[in-house]
């Protein structure tokens, strides 16, 4: 009996120490960073080790006054709560159609959807940025908002219509008798049992976005339309050499709101990413 | 409130039928169940009724009118489901409001109406709570509420007490039957368990493989089954069934033999007679015949239930269910010889199975 209760012990002794470590090899770049953005820029390019770093907040001054670094937070959310948004709103409906009834090429619709998100973006960026040029768009967040949009639909339908599968018919049955409409039925039966998925895919959405890349840079060719990923990448360059301080500081910050929302979710989120494999 | 009529329902799946051929008047304020096994169609028939399947063939009328076109929603009938469907989002208050709310019922009457429905069924403490923080029986009294509480042409029960355990079960069986009285709806219920089928119906639609096999008062179901199925499920135990032949009015098997029953009659039949129908010798709370046994064999086992007993004889390798007095004992293995009530013993017809008027 002791012999058992202590190599459970043990066990458990290894475990903390096997997660500890992951958890230490996974956060130590971002607090990394964080201490290269409250330095000083001569401590960073210095040759020599230092043990005791000094704390300041050049960087942090330097990103809001010499650069437009609010516009392009600005810009970020705009366009990432925008595209989130039409996402949604195009998302619902197709997912409950998919999931609920039967017509004739439901399930090569279903497969088109999910499709879009299987060719490497690159291949239609030339194709996209004429399709930009020519709406008039370019350098717009209207056309970051879209193109978002766009790249995140596939797999914001498909989450959500996995959430939908789960709901029993039941639910959707009674509301029926109970006299309610289709639309009735979406809004106060499905969508409430589903909230979980919509956050879901919501956040998982938000996370692509804020990182996109490609079609930014391609539409976003001044500041105007300069998000954080972008700014991010532009700060590499220029008269004055890399700052490395800054670029740490602005890179924490795009980082830390995407960490605490994936921390309030992380129990659903597993389940969404996982979620199109289960459930066909 | 309302009669409900379906003649030539049918539901196909592809070649496989789900329900075949049902005809039935359900009569204004009835209390009808539908009885019968698992996969026998029952939850289809009545998701027909509801509009929520359409009929491959037949027609539903409700009060006269044809209702094969009209959605379920617009049918005014409600539906208590098996797993409750209660609304996870909305509290008990919430949920039994709701039909109110989809049928345009005016807003300064829902709380009245709500709190009506939940005095019936006695939740009214509970309004306030999800359905996730409610009990089985309480989920199920919110579900029922959920229906009583617009007052619909039809209640359509859908094995709504077969989730709870059986104290409870009877509680609420008790209640409904109540309730219906009370509130004289039409009422279909749709349950596998006879207890409730014949404790509760007006009369039981017996249903096997789609089909129905019997309509009738509990009592002429009990007392006239139209065939070995209805025999073999209704009672409990049910029916002893035994294949034999009938000739010059003598009924003979191997180990029965059962003499004085009308001559017209001949040929190969099974008799059957209920457990409470026959008497043991040797059990001194039955009467004795003077006359020969129809039966004799040897005593497979004795199960005392406090009440009753269980007695189970084996008869030429097959078992045959008595119900004697609740002192009665017998050694296993020992012989023992039983009476039929001759008034109650019934024929079917070998080959079909369907019921022989016999005298
Ligand atoms: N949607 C469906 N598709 C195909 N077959 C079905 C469907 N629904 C029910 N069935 C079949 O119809 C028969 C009757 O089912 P059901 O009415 O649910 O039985 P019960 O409620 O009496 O247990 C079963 O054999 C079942 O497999
Ligand atoms: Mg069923």
């Amino acid at each position: 009996m002791a012999a058992k209760r202590r190599s459970r012990g043990e066990s458990l002794t290894l475990r903390y120490a096997v997660l500890g470590a992951w958890a230490l090899f996974c956060v130590a770049p971002v607090l990394w960073f964080l201490s290269i953005g409250l330095r000083p820029r001569v401590e960073i390019i210095t040759p020599q080790p230092i043990y005791w770093p000094t704390f300041s907040l050049d960087a942090w001054h330097m990103i809001w006054e010499d650069w437009p670094m609010a516009k392009y937070l600005r810009n970020s959310v705009a366009a990432i709560f925008g595209s989130v948004l039409i996402d949604l709103v195009l998302a619902i409906p197709a997912a409950y159609s998919l999931s609920r009834y039967t017509y004739r090429g439901r399930d090569d619709i279903g497969f088109y959807i999910l499709s879009t998100r299987m060719m490497a973006p690159a291949i239609v960026a030339v194709p996209i940025f004429f399709l930009f040029k020519n709406l008039g768009l370019l350098d717009t967040i209207w056309a970051l908002m879209l193109i978002y949009a766009a790249i995140n639909l596939s797999f914001v339908t498909w989450i959500i219509r996995s959430y939908m599968l789960d709901i029993p018919r039941e639910l959707e049955d009674a509301a029926r008798t109970d006299g309610a409409s289709d639309l009735r039925i979406l809004w106060e039966i499905v969508i409430p049992a589903v909230l979980p998925g919509i956050i879901t895919a919501a956040v998982i959405a938000m996370i692509f976005a804020i990182n996109e890349f490609l079609f930014t840079l391609l539409i976003a060719s001044t500041p105007d339309a300069y998000t954080m990923s972008v700014a991010l990448a532009n700060f590499t360059g220029g008269s004055d050499g890399v700052i490395y301080n800054a670029i740490a500081l602005v890179a924490f910050l795009a980082f830390t709101p995407v960490f605490l929302v994936v921390v309030a979710i992380q129990r659903h989120l597993s389940r969404g990413l996982t979620m199109g494999a289960v459930k066909g | 409130m309302a009669r409900i009529e379906l003649s030539g329902i049918q539901k196909r799946w592809g070649d496989n039928f789900g329900v075949r051929n049902v005809d039935i008047d359900i009569a204004d304020e009835e209390f009808i169940v539908f009885l019968g096994p698992s996969g026998c169609g029952k939850t289809t028939t009545m998701r027909m009724i509801a509009g929520l399947e359409d009929p491959s063939d037949g027609e539903i009328r409700m009060n006269g009118e044809l209702m094969n076109d009209i959605d379920a929603r617009d049918r005014d009938v409600a539906m208590v489901f098996q797993g409750y469907a209660l609304y996870p989002n909305m509290s008990v208050f919430e949920n039994i409001r709701f039909p109110l709310r989809m049928r345009g019922i005016p807003r300064a009457r829902h709380g009245e109406l709500v709190r009506e429905a939940a005095e019936l069924v006695e939740l009214t403490d509970f309004l306030d709570r999800k359905p996730a923080a409610l009990s089985g029986g309480q989920r199920q009294r919110a579900a029922l509420a959920r229906a009583i509480v617009r007052q619909p042409q039809a209640f359509l029960m859908d094995e709504p007490l077969s989730n709870l355990d059986a104290k409870l079960r009877q509680a609420m069986r008790v209640q409904i039957k109540r309730i219906q009285r009370e509130l004289k709806i039409t009422t279909v219920y749709v349950t596998h368990d006879q207890i409730e089928a014949m404790t509760l119906a007006d009369r039981i639609a017996i249903m096997q493989s789609g089909e129905i096999q019997q309509i009738g008062t509990p009592d002429e179901i009990y007392n006239a089954p139209a065939n070995t199925f209805v025999a073999g499920f209704i009672g409990s135990p049910p029916m002893n069934l035994v294949d034999g032949v009938l000739e010059g009015g003598v009924f003979r098997s191997p180990g029965i033999e059962v003499a004085g029953l009308p001559e017209q009659r001949g040929g190969q039949v099974a008799l059957g007679i209920r457990p409470e129908d026959c008497s043991i010798d040797g059990d001194s709370e039955q009467a004795q015949g003077d006359s020969a046994p129809h039966l004799t064999g040897a005593v497979y086992g004795v199960e005392p239930t406090g009440d009753l007993t269980y007695v189970t004889l084996r008869v030429s390798g097959k078992l045959f269910e008595v119900k004697a007095h609740r002192n009665y004992r017998a050694a296993l293995d020992s012989e023992a010889s039983v009476r039929f009530d001759l008034e109650r013993v019934h024929f079917f017809e070998s080959k079909s199975g369907s019921r022989l008027q016999i005298g």
